[in-house]
């Protein structure tokens, strides 16, 4: 289990899709935690670039739930209709830890 | 309307996206925009800046506090003289894309403002005026 | 010159202010059934005249117009009062002079200048009467919005966010930082938004329910919504709304039941004798 806190900018969005996936890759990881409590902006090309992750991780085996969310990046996601359906959600990262072990049965 | 000072960014790269974002985010901080609406004007910037570079290359966003009636506001204006749209009305679906994303850019935007106008020719270019007023 | 007409109105004071008192009983025959249980009201005709006269008399001086305006409206005069009252004294002016100037360049003159004497009153009872109500509806919407929507947390991880009254635009971005920012700092894990104080549930206020539902799966917590009345049950079904993605209760009572569940835990009655467990 793996868990990472980015700053997300547009230029290191795409990088940090690829550094992730590869870490996966690498670790074998079954779950990852994506804390997002320094980003203060997530517009509709970097929710997408987010959604891509999660169902790429997926692929590769390993869930990812998404931790820190500010209100502000929250209300504005929901303002552009970004629904982001199939993504778990979790407060902070112990919480998302949680949720994590209990998604991959114990 | 009384123009107060203005400023512009050029977008021509993705470096520029967070340029003008930026300039965004203090220029409604200081006009005293709650800590939301900060955020809503500058995503709304950031996906103008992005329609620029993705479809046109270049184009200019500018950034404008303004007076009107009383009542203060933000003005975003994107500029771009690349292919125009052709269907307006169908770039402000939910969900339509040419460019595989989310499809939220011009739609998320109107949502985000108060106002938003958008004006566009065939090969000449875009131009969009997108307001929102400081409650 | 104004200062023509102003001397029409000073000479004819007596017979401005009779002309003017009779044509207000033809304009609002209601007025004086209105003044019966109100003594005051008769002053009330008296001074209206009374303040344009002193008003005329010093110019500079728009105290007065305002004193006046503050204290005919603690008397509950109808604002048309004000208005037609002086469209009459207007129009009692202007007949006053057509009747001792015969000179009928000079009385068009004159018609003008007696524009131009009531028209900054006029201005000035606008300004004030509709700067009041800016004010008080400004005051009351603050008011409004600051009564709107605190998130209570009633239990470790979990808060209530009890909605009262109708929900607009307005509220319901103020009610959806609340509720966000609340999550966070109270680190709810559910949330029960109660809406038995809402009065009516349409298609636009499901919509900022759903929205401020979506928002709070974003920030990573849960809500639940609880209080749904029949007839709200019924408007829902009826507009076609879907509300099936997140689980409502028809309590605050089940929704709390629910949020225990959610959160793992469960309320037990200890008796005597049993022990606590």
């Amino acid at each position: 289990m793996i868990s990472i806190q980015i700053e997300l900018d547009d230029h290191t969005a795409i990088q940090f899709q690829e550094d992730l996936l590869e870490k996966i890759h690498e670790t074998g990881a079954k779950g990852v935690v994506i804390d997002l409590s320094t980003v203060d902006i997530i517009d509709s090309y970097i929710a997408k670039i987010l959604g891509d992750v999660v169902k790429m991780s997926d692929l590769l085996g390993a869930k990812v739930v998404l931790t820190g969310i500010r209100p502000a990046v929250a209300i504005i996601l929901t303002d552009l209709g970004i629904r982001l359906n199939n993504i778990s959600t979790a407060l902070d990262l112990e919480k998302g830890l949680a949720k994590l072990k209990q998604d991959l049965g114990g | 309307m009384i123009m107060e000072t203005r400023s512009s960014v050029p977008i021509n790269n993705e470096w520029d996206i967070v340029q003008a974002r930026q300039l965004g985010r203090q220029i409604s901080r200081e006009m005293g925009f709650g800590h939301v609406d900060q955020a809503r004007i500058t995503t709304a910037i950031s996906e103008l800046a992005r329609n620029i570079y993705l479809y046109a290359n270049n184009g200019e966003i500018t950034i404008e506090p303004i007076v009107n009636l009383g009542k203060k506001g933000l003005k975003i204006t994107s500029r771009d003289k690349g292919p125009g749209i052709k269907d307006i009305r169908l770039v402000m679906q939910d969900g339509y894309t040419t460019s595989g994303g989310l499809g939220a850019g011009l739609p998320g935007v109107k949502r985000l403002m108060d106002i938003f106008k958008i004006d566009s020719t065939l090969e000449k270019g875009t131009n969009i005026v997108a307001i929102k007023w400081l409650r | 010159m104004p200062k023509v007409v102003i001397k029409y109105i000073k000479d004819k004071r007596k017979e401005i202010n009779e002309a003017w008192m009779r044509k207000m009983a033809e304009e609002l025959p209601e007025f004086p059934n209105y003044r019966a249980p109100n003594q005051n009201l008769s002053n009330a005709n008296d001074n209206f005249v009374d303040v344009i006269y002193t008003y005329l008399l010093n110019i500079e001086n728009t105290d007065d117009v305002r004193d006046f305006i503050k204290k005919i409206m603690k008397l509950e005069v109808p604002i048309n009062y004000l208005s037609i009252g002086l469209q009459v004294f207007r129009r009692v002016v202007m007949e006053v002079i057509k009747r001792s100037e015969k000179d009928p360049e000079n009385l068009l003159e004159l018609y003008e200048h007696t524009d131009r004497v009531v028209e900054p009153i006029f201005n000035q009872l606008i300004k004030d009467t509709t700067e009041t109500w800016e004010r008080t509806i400004s005051i009351q919407k603050s008011e409004l919005l600051e009564l709107s929507a605190p998130l209570i947390p009633i239990l470790d991880r979990i808060s209530v966010m009890p909605l009262v009254g109708t929900i607009d635009t307005e509220r319901a971005k103020l009610i959806m930082e609340n509720l966000l920012q609340g999550v966070i700092d109270h680190h709810a894990e559910v949330v029960l938004i109660d809406i038995t104080g809402v009065p009516v549930v349409d298609t636009m206020v499901a919509h900022h329910i759903i929205q401020a539902s979506e928002a709070v799966r974003l920030v990573g917590s849960k809500c639940i919504l609880v209080g749904i009345r029949p007839e709200i049950a019924q408007t829902i079904v009826n507009l076609g709304i879907e509300l099936d993605q997140f689980p409502t209760k028809s309590s605050l009572q089940r929704g709390i039941e629910e949020a225990l569940k959610i959160t793992e835990r469960k309320v037990i009655t200890i008796t005597e004798g049993n022990g606590k467990q």
